[in-house]
């Protein structure tokens, strides 16, 4: 039996007036490529932002790795690789210097694997953050999120700005890691993403979760989640 | 924390370098003036020293510009009062609220420290900034007075130095909690308060009225003149400054942790 990576129960994160999540409760258990579906602004992004301490919840339990979000912050976060849907970095750094930098934050020698994941993925190093484009800053924050080799990937909307042969070495890499013993919960829109890679998945909406019974719905269907919103 | 430290400082050599060379040599230059300026002094101090408030503002009443100590209090005193605590509220007040603006907040929080621990190395990269700003100046000063080869007093000297130092560590704990409030750039806000504690200052001393309550401004316990008439330790100022510097961080520190990061 599989443990659950990614326990939430009853979710809720509203900001002032303004709603977040409503009762979001989903797991995801080790091995597993959730998908993480729904519209913009529908809370796939308060959900990850709550994961990760981002925000201050207001009532709910959210368990990683059987640790819990808050207290163990710290220790959870070690073992996440997250790459968020805008990668920024510090414009005068150079990309090598970013990397580096994220590997000396987690006090790990992670040279190798991180030359590894640069050559794969075609990273130039020696570039200012800010000469790159945002299909090359993606890259760059692929290579953060994977070169400590975490337990738990999070990637929110990831192939936006990757050309279609990076999208596949990325979702190549994605397999190969979870093929070693990870687990990745991937937010995105794209549902052929979806449809192939992902063994699991939810759909968001208006702030609540509804589960799929399986990741290989078809186009209609999938739209008629947005149709019914703006209905 | 070590990396976040050794990051902030990287970040921020830039502003140092810009700010201690610009205050310290602009020092050096006013300091070097004097000996030029020496003949003429003493018609000018007598000037200076009848002009009513204004004279009791700059210390011209107490002190005689003609002197080294005097001129130092007067001209360098107020240069390096206003420049020092105006980089110190450059440096604080977006010291954390940049990681928001600049939407790096998601790549830095999501690797594996507290905010507490960000939020030490951050205020320590401050406090270091302000220590090497502050020894740059004092160097500049010192060359002037031995280059010059005029007397001064250097017990004083340092007492307005280090009061000077306590000054810029209230004005940056203060620019460090408003900071820590939003995720907006603000540096208008630093600037603005660096120069309204000064305002505040030379108001205070002009005007009768609030000379009681010139203890609450940081400029209250580093006046030049005073130190170098060696004027009553102003010991209300300094415990306000105390505890504002404790109460300020803090804040920072209960706020920050508490609240929602944006994107």
């Amino acid at each position: 039996m599989k443990e659950n990576v990614i326990e939430i129960s009853h979710l809720t994160k509203s900001y002032g007036k303004s709603r977040g999540v409503i009762d979001v409760s989903f797991n995801v258990k080790e091995g597993d490529i959730f998908g993480f579906l729904g519209p913009n602004g529908a809370g796939k992004s308060t959900t990850i932002r709550s994961m990760l301490g981002f925000l201050k919840i207001n009532s709910g339990n959210i368990k990683i790795l059987g640790m819990d979000s808050v207290k163990d912050h710290e220790k959870i976060l070690k073992n996440i690789g997250y790459m968020p849907s805008e990668a920024w970095f510090y414009d005068s750094m150079k990309v090598s210097d970013v990397i580096k930098y994220a590997a000396d934050v987690r006090g790990l020698d992670c040279s190798k694997e991180a030359a590894k994941l640069c050559e794969r993925l075609k990273v130039d190093t020696h570039k200012k953050i800010k000469q790159l484009s945002l299909g090359n800053r993606k890259k760059v924050s692929i290579v953060c999120a994977m070169q400590h080799r975490p337990r738990l990937f999070i990637f929110d909307e990831p192939t936006g700005g990757l050309d279609p042969l990076m999208q596949k070495k990325f979702f190549e890499l994605i397999n190969e890691y979870v093929a070693q013993g990870a687990t990745c919960l991937l937010s995105t829109h794209v549902l052929s993403e979806v449809d192939k890679y992902c063994k699991n998945a939810a759909i968001m909406r208006e702030g609540r979760l509804t589960m799929l019974g399986t990741p290989h719905i078809d186009d209609e269907t999938f739209l008629s989640f947005y149709e019914e919103e703006e209905g | 924390m070590r990396s976040v430290l050794k990051r902030e400082l990287l970040l921020n050599l830039k502003n140092l370098l810009i700010w201690s060379l610009s205050v310290g040599a602009l020092g050096l230059v006013c300091i070097l003036l004097y000996k030029s300026m020496e003949g003429e002094m003493k018609d000018m101090a007598d000037a200076f020293s009848n002009m009513g408030a204004f004279s009791e503002a700059f210390g011209m009443s107490t002190l005689s510009i003609a002197t080294l100590k005097g001129y130092f209090a007067t001209e360098i005193g107020a240069v390096h009062g206003l420049g020092s605590c105006m980089f110190a509220a450059i440096i604080a007040i977006n010291i954390i609220s940049k990681e928001e603006d600049a939407h790096t907040g998601e790549f830095l929080f999501s690797l594996p420290l507290s905010r507490n621990r960000i939020l030490t190395a951050k205020s320590l990269c401050v406090a270091i900034m302000l220590v090497l700003f502050t020894i740059v100046c004092t160097l500049f000063y010192l060359l002037g007075f031995s280059i010059l080869g005029e007397e001064m007093p250097l017990d004083l000297f340092f007492t307005f130095m280090a009061r000077q130092f306590l000054m810029n560590l209230e004005v940056a704990g203060i620019c460090l909690a408003l900071s820590s409030l939003t995720g907006k750039n603000r540096m208008g806000l630093g600037l603005g308060m660096a120069l309204l504690f000064y305002a505040y200052d030379v108001m205070g001393r002009v005007i009768p009225d609030l000379k009681k309550y010139l203890f609450i401004g940081p400029f209250s316990y580093a006046n030049a003149s005073e130190i170098f008439t060696n004027a009553q330790f102003p010991l209300s100022g300094i415990l306000v400054a105390g505890a504002a510097l404790v109460c300020c961080i803090a804040f920072a520190f209960w706020y920050y942790g508490k609240r929602d990061l944006a994107s």
